[in-house]
């Protein structure tokens, strides 16, 4: 090895490859961004809103595997591992937002080669994937939720957007006080209420998700783009067709100085200055920022036909059967506890939808959270049950299924949610409400209240108020108090959250005791 | 043969994805599920599932004809006008242009340059207008018209539905269409907007979050529709005003007296009750039509206490049997004693 010139400065070359895949890379975080905030009723996108889990085979095979059907929209992905075989990861540093993202985090920089931590931790995306996989081939796709779009959309939905609603309020509110300001506050408030800034409530355990971003973001610290390299189970997937794709790094090694520039500016540290600078394939992103940084221009990505040997972190056989099992008897523990724990369902669901039907179609991408206008339809967190977790449940202290909505049904790209017409959603019964007679005001208080009864939208109403006695007995001047009537409510959840009542309701809705059915 | 068996394997798992991906490609050609721009649509309830609707009145001669305000020889206020204007016929807009022409013309109640607020009710979005739970949309559209007409500023409407979304309440009540055609706008009321306003007459509550806009209105006209309420037992003029202040539901504590508290606070110059049609019961929402009534009426006066009074007549009660209007009555914010005040009786 001839010795290595790391702390002369990089000529200035003229990164044109650097600027069109930055480009392409803002183009793309832009499109995702404008789709996710075109998930909202009665609103038009240019694409399919639900363009990027289209393009994500992972959620397509998973899906298609745990479902047992075929699903149409998510065939895209093919076109994703398509790309994938020609032009190997590409997806990862040209496309994928999270990625995006994660490459604008400065991360500790470099200037000579830092080599991986251990090649083991590259084994560990390939673990991720095959557990994916394995749980959905037996019916659950509860490891979804470390698919990277799925990430960032249920960031971006549950956590990030609420903040910035209760954020911009309360400044624009501040700022509303003072009448120099206003004509500017109102034009401002036109612009971005009810587009950026939709009514979603803050749900506390949504931290959690906030918080799985934020690790990553934080691992950069470690290594440059450490969940691409070490984590990402779509990474390993399109990793594995990458080992065969047709346009790859290669370096000519009459010219190759041995400066290890290209090893260093590596962010996935594919390029082995060990194996005479030679790439891994499946951990090359064809970012080319090797090729540009190059100081006598020794690497090229070529097509190829064939494969030469290549310096594979290759996991033998053993290691490759190891993590399979592995995986298959974590998915298996996975999908098995809960099931045999499962009596009823503990959560009240969106209408067109069984907890069964969630477990094995629920991509958990955070669509139907993100179009629900009253922000009732958040990510599910519960300690007993977490082979559901972050699939869609109804939290109705914090908003109510909108009687004349079904856009949750609209928008599920895998139909979980089903698309129900208005009509049927109307008679869909997701949950029973009762009241909590200790804390009701009228029953406990003996004051008048009638906000439940009043705001229950169904036309033969689910709640009564009566008087005590009957007919001319009755008492007009005696407090009306409510009653339901279960066997017409629909669980809707209005009465709960408009109940005036502080702090938990006095009266609440509970999922069904059976199977879901119509009224 | 001089390949390996992992070069073997390697390559047929190539071609596996290649086919699998060719293939995927050629059904995606074939079977488009969704239409590429996709819109998530918004549904709209069809048609009332028993009765036909209950035909709006069309033997207007102009019913969508542009604001033509009342001439009123007498543009100031005038001790001699009546007190309330009560119109009855077929066409809204007439019932509402003959109402205001009585009671001395727009020009009493807006000036020109004012900032007009016109709150009617929509409680939800669930209703279209036959259901009666929405004030009728010709009536809003003629107030806006003739307030346009008087040379406003700007026509503002606005309400704050408590059961989904506000666009979309606006479209299906037929409200959003009629203020558009007479040069009004639709405000979506942004939180930003309540501030905490003290209520120094109030009785039991002192102060509340309200719509500052609806404050600091040069005129508020407030067009409530008529309707049943299982507490209130009706919704009027007074009720109506719940709809321009923040957490409304927890009003329905000691509704009447709370309602009557917030009526001393929001005074509109004009109250126009909306009796074109009725909720009789299941108010206040309703979604029967076998509930609604066509009474073909409209009450207007400046003391919103009695034009609720009069209301209260068209569902065989007075204004003493509702609480709100005798709360009212009783903190002086208007007479509910309809013997004791000029009122015009009108047929067009």
């Amino acid at each position: 090895m001839t010795p290595v010139s790391s702390s002369k400065k990089p000529a200035k070359t003229p990164k044109k490859w650097q600027r069109i895949r930055q480009a392409v890379q803002i183009l793309a975080l832009a499109l995702f961004l404008y789709l996710l905030l075109g998930t909202q009723q009665g609103s038009t996108t240019i694409l399919p809103h639900d363009l990027f889990f289209r393009l994500d085979p992972l959620a397509g095979i998973t899906a298609m595997l745990a479902g047992r059907s075929w699903i149409p929209a998510l065939a895209l992905g093919g076109a994703t591992l398509l790309l994938t075989l020609v032009a190997g990861r590409a997806w990862c540093s040209w496309l994928c937002p999270l990625g995006t993202i994660i490459d604008w985090i400065p991360s500790r920089q470099t200037r000579k080669y830092r080599p991986d931590i251990h090649p083991y931790w590259r084994q560990v995306k390939y673990f991720m994937l095959f557990a994916t996989l394995v749980g959905a081939a037996l019916g659950s796709l509860t490891l979804l939720i470390f698919d990277p779009i799925t990430i960032l959309f249920r960031t971006l939905t549950s956590a990030v957007l609420p903040a910035l609603n209760i954020a911009v309020t309360a400044v624009e509110s501040w700022l509303y006080d003072f009448r120099l300001f206003q004509p500017a506050v109102e034009w401002f408030d036109g612009l971005v209420r009810g587009s950026l800034i939709t009514e979603q409530p803050f749900f506390l355990p949504n931290l959690i998700i906030a918080g799985v971003f934020v690790g990553i973001l934080v691992l950069e610290a470690v290594r440059p783009r450490f969940w691409c390299r070490y984590l990402c189970p779509l990474g390993g997937l399109l990793g594995l067709c990458a080992r065969v794709s047709h346009i790859r790094y290669k370096v000519d090694e009459e010219k190759c100085t041995s400066c290890q520039r290209c090893a260093t500016i590596c962010t996935t540290a594919a390029i082995d200055p060990q194996q005479k600078f030679a790439a891994n394939a499946a951990e090359c992103t064809t970012c080319l920022d090797c090729m540009e940084v190059c100081p006598t221009k020794a690497i090229s990505f070529q097509g190829q036909w064939g494969s030469k040997a290549y310096p594979f972190y290759d996991p033998s056989r053993r290691q490759f059967l190891a993590s399979l099992g592995a995986a298959s008897i974590g998915a298996a523990l996975l999908w098995f506890i809960p099931f045999i724990t499962r009596k009823e369902p503990r959560y009240v669901r969106p209408p067109g939808t069984t907890e069964e039907q969630l477990l094995s179609k629920c991509i958990r991408c955070g669509e139907c959270a993100k179009v629900c206008p009253t922000g009732v339809i958040q990510p599910g967190a519960s300690a007993a049950g977490w082979d559901e977790l972050w699939t869609p449940t109804l939290v109705t202290r914090l908003g109510y299924c909108d009687y004349s909505c079904t856009s949750c049904g609209q928008v599920c790209p895998t139909e979980a949610i089903a698309e129900l017409p208005l009509k049927e959603k109307q008679r869909r019964v997701i949950g029973v409400a009762v009241i909590d007679r200790e804390r009701c005001i009228p029953w406990a208080d003996g004051i008048e209240c009638s906000v439940c009864e009043e705001v229950c939208p169904l036309p033969e109403k689910a709640i009564r108020l009566d008087h005590q006695g009957r007919g001319r007995q009755r008492d007009r001047n005696a407090v009306q108090r409510p009653h339901m009537i279960p066997e017409r409510c629909i669980g809707c959840g209005i009465c709960e959250y408009l109940c005036p009542l502080n702090g938990e309701s006095a009266i609440r809705v509970f999922p069904p005791g059976e199977d879901q059915h119509t009224v | 043969m001089d390949i390996s068996r992992r070069e073997f394997i390697r390559r047929a798992v190539a071609l596996g994805l290649s086919a699998a991906t060719a293939g995927t490609l050629f059904s995606l050609l074939s079977c488009s599920e969704r239409e590429t721009p996709a819109t998530i649509t918004v549904p709209t309830p069809g048609p009332p599932p028993s009765a036909p609707p209950i035909p709006a009145p069309t033997s207007d001669p102009q019913p969508s004809a542009p604001p033509v305000p009342a001439p009123s020889p007498t543009p100031s206020p005038e001790p001699g006008h009546p007190y309330m204007a009560v119109a009855r016929g077929k066409s809204p807009t007439a019932m509402v242009q003959s109402a205001i022409k009585a009671l001395g013309g727009i020009e009493r109640f807006v000036k020109p340059g004012n900032d007009v607020i016109v709150k009617p009710n929509i409680c939800v979005a669930y209703r279209s207008p036959e259901y009666a739970a929405t004030t009728n949309p010709e009536v809003v559209g003629a107030l806006v018209a003739l307030c346009m007409g008087a040379g406003a500023k700007r026509v503002r409407v606005m309400d704050n539905p408590f059961g989904g979304d506000t666009k979309q309440a606006y479209m299906r009540s037929g409200i959003d269409e009629q203020v558009r055609t007479a040069s009004g706008e639709m405000e979506v009321m942004s939180p930003i907007k309540y501030k905490e306003a003290d209520i120094p007459q109030g009785l039991d509550i002192t102060n509340w979050p309200v719509y500052s806009d609806v404050l600091n209105a040069d005129v508020l006209i407030n067009v409530p529709i008529a309707k049943h309420h299982s507490m209130a037992r009706l919704t009027l003029g007074m009720k109506n005003l719940l709809g321009v202040v923040l957490q409304p539901n927890q009003l329905h504590i000691n509704l009447g007296q709370r309602i009557a508290d917030l009526t001393s606070l929001v005074r509109p110059a004009l109250t126009v009750v909306d009796g074109v049609r009725i909720l009789m019961n299941r108010g206040p929402q309703g979604g029967n039509l076998d509930d609604v009534k066509q009474a073909n009426i409209i009450i207007a006066s400046q003391d919103i206490v009695a034009a609720d009074a009069y209301a209260a007549t068209l569902f065989g009660l007075t204004g003493a049997d509702i609480p709100a209007i005798r709360a009212g009555a009783k903190m002086g914010l208007g007479t509910m004693d309809l013997s004791s005040i000029k009122i015009k009786e009108i047929s067009v």
